[in-house]
């Protein structure tokens, strides 16, 4: 398979590890010219006053002034990147917002925004993503785009005025696949520390620049005074930062292109992939080539932001992108007969996979991918909902309503109680509208459900932080209503949360903590019993399920737990603790779900939903099941 | 140069809190911005959906000719202060018509609802039931979206007028705080009630 989620997540964490090497070159390299730059201006005697010739006393070895430029350097480049990073912490929205990005409401009545978020949309449905906020650059003529963020949770896409007006529907959802491919493979979050690191290189060339207009102002005021060398030794220091700051910059743009390049081809690929369509992205990048602005963006953030967007934002000596024509050459087999197997070949396999696909096994396989028959079906799909339902879905107000209504229980009784609670806390005209949606909401499938949390998503991202506290009780409350809470209940909260926390409260991105599964073992034996007891009419079949699900896991000591040490509460806290597992080891926990589930070859729709609720939690976006696809 | 040292480094980290200062500015005022927007795209369809009223009104009312004008002219109005505020969110005199006018609008439809009581066959005409309540739903929307504006405008005036940030941040292009958007109490009194 030409993409696989789990293995580039590993590899996008193994580029770090390139990066970090390629960050410590640069910054030895930096330390050593600053270094031997310190010696000349400490070695500086002065002119000789009768022959005007420059006296020097260079003492190449001096562990004083080594260690003082050692400070100096990683005082500045670490506080530079640091102070990045930690601006970069509010995730996908502050980068696009940072680069001038304008959020599209999903009520938009733009047709070209209306486009383009219905593609955004039925991407992110294919992928089992929930949808992410879309910023339009305004100012930006050219054709790009970008997707930025730590965790699908978290990502946005921005996208270029010239961008969503310039290209016909095929070629969008192709740049847009190609960003979902961004997304899905983990690149984003090298993407962000990518940035706070060159910002921590570069600053050393800014701080120069500084130095060097203030020594011109001082040296205006001092000129009078004579023999004063301060003047002087500031414009050379400013100068020599600033040299020093062009290394800084030819090391940034080769991180950035060394990091950059290859992805680009791939996530180019992965587009024909999603969307068996290589004419889309051809079409695009051809439009980029035959455009005067092409793919430049003016904004003055682009330096920093370069190797993110879809094509070359900015001219540079080592490219963060490969050049057009040959990106096009692997994506059109007219274009050069050479290279045309190259491109042929992940459209093909992509077209094979969405059909062979057989089971919930598949769908963990596909984990991170979307196939032609994935974006077929979640345009189905979305088109399936009632248009009350997606009119309501797609504004801040209405899509309360559709919440509150998807929790509403069937029994009138409970019923009564949660419509007593909305009269009294929720706003003017929301129970109505609930009430409205009910008949409608209540007869959908448990896969439209599911795809309606996704589609609500961008709307309820615009409340306000007093409306997203209101609007969180107010669902705690209407699940607590019956005093228990179902599967659905809490896959609904669970990803509600998962999504909607990121834009309203400091969230801490997920680390590797974990390496092995042997370690997590105890949180595994809550996923896998609880997996089981909701398959399960008797304990054999429990016990079946887990057992299957343990040998996938090859943990041999694992026990099926009680009911009661595995309710829906233990299983919150699993998932805290796994969220630390590498990804790979990610991936093999979510096999040993899907084999748990399918071992008794039926699978429930609350089966469905826990595990699509875990894969979320765990950050793994999963595609729907394919109708028609067998569950075993 | 140890304390050289020493004292770049607070320079450094003063200067890291000041464009932090900065950045923060900016984020809150595009969330409020962004927030104006949702108000503009209910407002609108709000301004939309009132001549279709009117219209239909006019078949059952010929005599109330006043009350039909006096709701257009507020709409046109309304919607010309919806044009100059949306322009520029900032702008406090604007944001204050719009406020001004849509409050005037509403009172101008509460007037013609109060005055439908007298005619039971418009009360029961299909399209205008359709109509009012199509109208009540998005004054809700609206109320719902001025609470998001101004809940993100009061962040924004809370965080400016904080210090330090109220000592740098008219040296940063945000010299005072956003306005509210009020729409005045007469009309709230009077927001259309619609009872079929």
């Amino acid at each position: 398979m030409a993409t696989n989620f789990f293995e580039n997540q590993d590899r996008a964490r193994k580029k770090t590890g390139l990066l970090v090497f390629f960050f410590g070159a640069a910054v030895i390299a930096i330390l050593a010219t600053l270094y031997a730059f310190a010696v000349f201006v400490v070695g500086f005697q002065g002119q000789d006053p009768s022959t005007g010739a420059m006296r020097w006393n260079l003492d190449w070895w001096s562990p004083e002034l080594l260690s003082q430029v050692v400070l100096f350097t990683l005082l500045i480049v670490g506080g530079g990147s640091l102070y990045k990073i930690a601006q970069l912490r509010g995730g996908g929205s502050a980068v696009a917002e940072g680069l001038g990005g304008r959020l599209l409401h999903a009520n938009t009545v733009d047709p070209n925004e209306r486009k383009l978020l219905n593609v955004v949309e039925e991407m992110a449905i294919a992928s089992g993503t929930a949808t992410p906020p879309v910023y339009l650059l305004d100012g930006e003529a050219g054709i790009n785009a970008f997707a930025a963020g730590f965790t699908p949770n978290d990502a946005a896409i921005g996208v270029t005025r010239g961008c969503a007006e310039g290209l016909t529907r095929d070629e969008l959802q192709g740049v847009i696949a190609h960003e979902f491919s961004h997304i899905l493979s983990g690149d984003m979050r090298l993407n962000l520390r990518l940035i706070g690191v060159i910002h921590g290189i570069l600053i050393i060339g800014i701080l120069g620049y500084w130095l060097l207009r203030s020594a011109a102002w001082s040296g205006a005021g001092h000129r009078r005074g004579g023999r004063d060398n301060s003047g002087a030794v500031l414009l050379a220091v400013g100068f020599g930062l600033m040299v020093i700051g062009f290394l800084g910059t030819f090391f940034g743009n080769l991180i950035k292109a060394s990091v950059s390049r290859q992805r680009e081809f791939f996530a180019d690929a992965s587009a024909v992939q999603f969307t068996r369509n290589p004419d889309g992205i051809a079409g695009a990048l051809k439009k980029i080539g035959g455009l005067a602005a092409g793919s430049r963006i003016e904004h003055p953030s682009a330096p920093e932001a370069s190797h993110m967007f879809f094509g070359r934002a900015l001219p540079s000596l080592f490219s963060t992108h490969p050049p057009l024509e040959e990106r096009i050459r692997r994506l059109d087999p007219s274009f050069d007969q050479q290279l045309a197997e190259s491109a042929a070949e992940p459209a093909a396999a992509g077209a094979v996979s969405g059909f062979a696909a057989g089971s919930l096994g598949a769908a963990v396989d596909q984990i991170g991918e979307a196939t032609p028959a994935h974006v077929d079906q979640a345009a189905r799909l979305i088109s399936s909902l009632p248009a009350a339902i997606t009119e309501a879905a797609h504004e801040t107000w209405g899509a309360r309503a559709v919440i509150y209504a998807l929790l509403f229980a069937s029994e009138q009784s409970v019923r009564r109680n949660q419509f007593d609670w909305l009269e009294r806390y929720a706003d003017d005209g929301v129970l109505e509208e609930s009430e409205r949606l009910f008949p409608m909401v209540s007869r959908l499938t448990a896969t439209q459900r599911l795809t309606l949390i996704d589609l609500v998503i961008p709307a309820l991202r615009e409340l306000s932080l007093p409306q997203y506290h209101a609007f969180k009780d107010n669902v705690g409350a209407l699940i607590a209503a019956d005093r228990k809470i179902d599967v659905f209940e809490w896959t609904l909260q669970r990803i509600l949360l998962q999504h909607l926390a990121p834009a309203f409260e400091p969230v801490r991105p997920s680390r590797v903590r974990f390496r092995s599964l042997e370690r997590v073992a105890p949180a595994c034996a809550v996923v896998l019993s609880t997996l089981a007891w909701a398959g399960a009419r008797t304990r054999t079949a429990a016990e079946t399920a887990f057992a299957h699900g343990a040998h996938e896991l090859e943990l041999s000591d694992l026990r099926l737990l009680e009911p009661e040490q595995s309710g829906l509460d233990d299983l919150d806290g699993a998932l805290v603790v796994l969220d630390g597992l590498a990804p790979l080891r990610k991936r093999d926990l979510l096999h040993a779900c899907a084999v748990a589930v399918g071992a008794d070859h039926e699978i429930a729709d609350r089966e469905a939903e826990l595990v699509r609720a875990t894969a979320d939690s765990l950050g793994c976006p999963m595609p729907p099941l394919l109708a028609g696809q067998s569950l075993v | 140069m140890i304390t050289g040292l020493v004292l770049l480094g607070i320079v450094l980290a003063l200067v890291a809190f000041v464009v932090g200062i900065y950045n923060k500015l900016v984020t809150y005022s595009n969330r409020y911005k962004n927030a104006f927007a949702q108000i503009e795209v209910q407002l609108k369809r709000r301004h939309d959906l009132i001549p279709n009223l009117v219209e239909t009104a006019k078949g059952y009312m010929a005599h109330e000719r006043e009350t039909l004008d006096a709701v257009i002219s507020a709409r046109n109005q309304a919607s010309a202060g919806l044009e100059r505020a949306a322009g520029d969110p900032t702008n406090a005199d604007a944001v204050k018509g719009l406020g001004n006018a849509e409050g005037a609008l509403s009172g101008a439809v509460g007037r013609l609802f109060a005055v439908m009581e007298a005619y039971p066959d418009l009360k029961a005409n299909q399209n205008m039931m359709q109509l009012s309540e199509e109208l009540t739903s998005t004054e809700n929307k609206v109320s719902f979206a001025r609470q998001a504006f101004n809940d993100a405008v009061t962040a924004y005036n809370i965080y400016r007028q904080s210090f330090p940030t109220v000592a740098l941040a008219g040296m940063f292009g945000h010299p005072s705080d956003a306005t509210l958007l009020e729409f005045d109490s007469e009309a709230i009194a009077e927001a259309p009630k619609v009872s079929f």
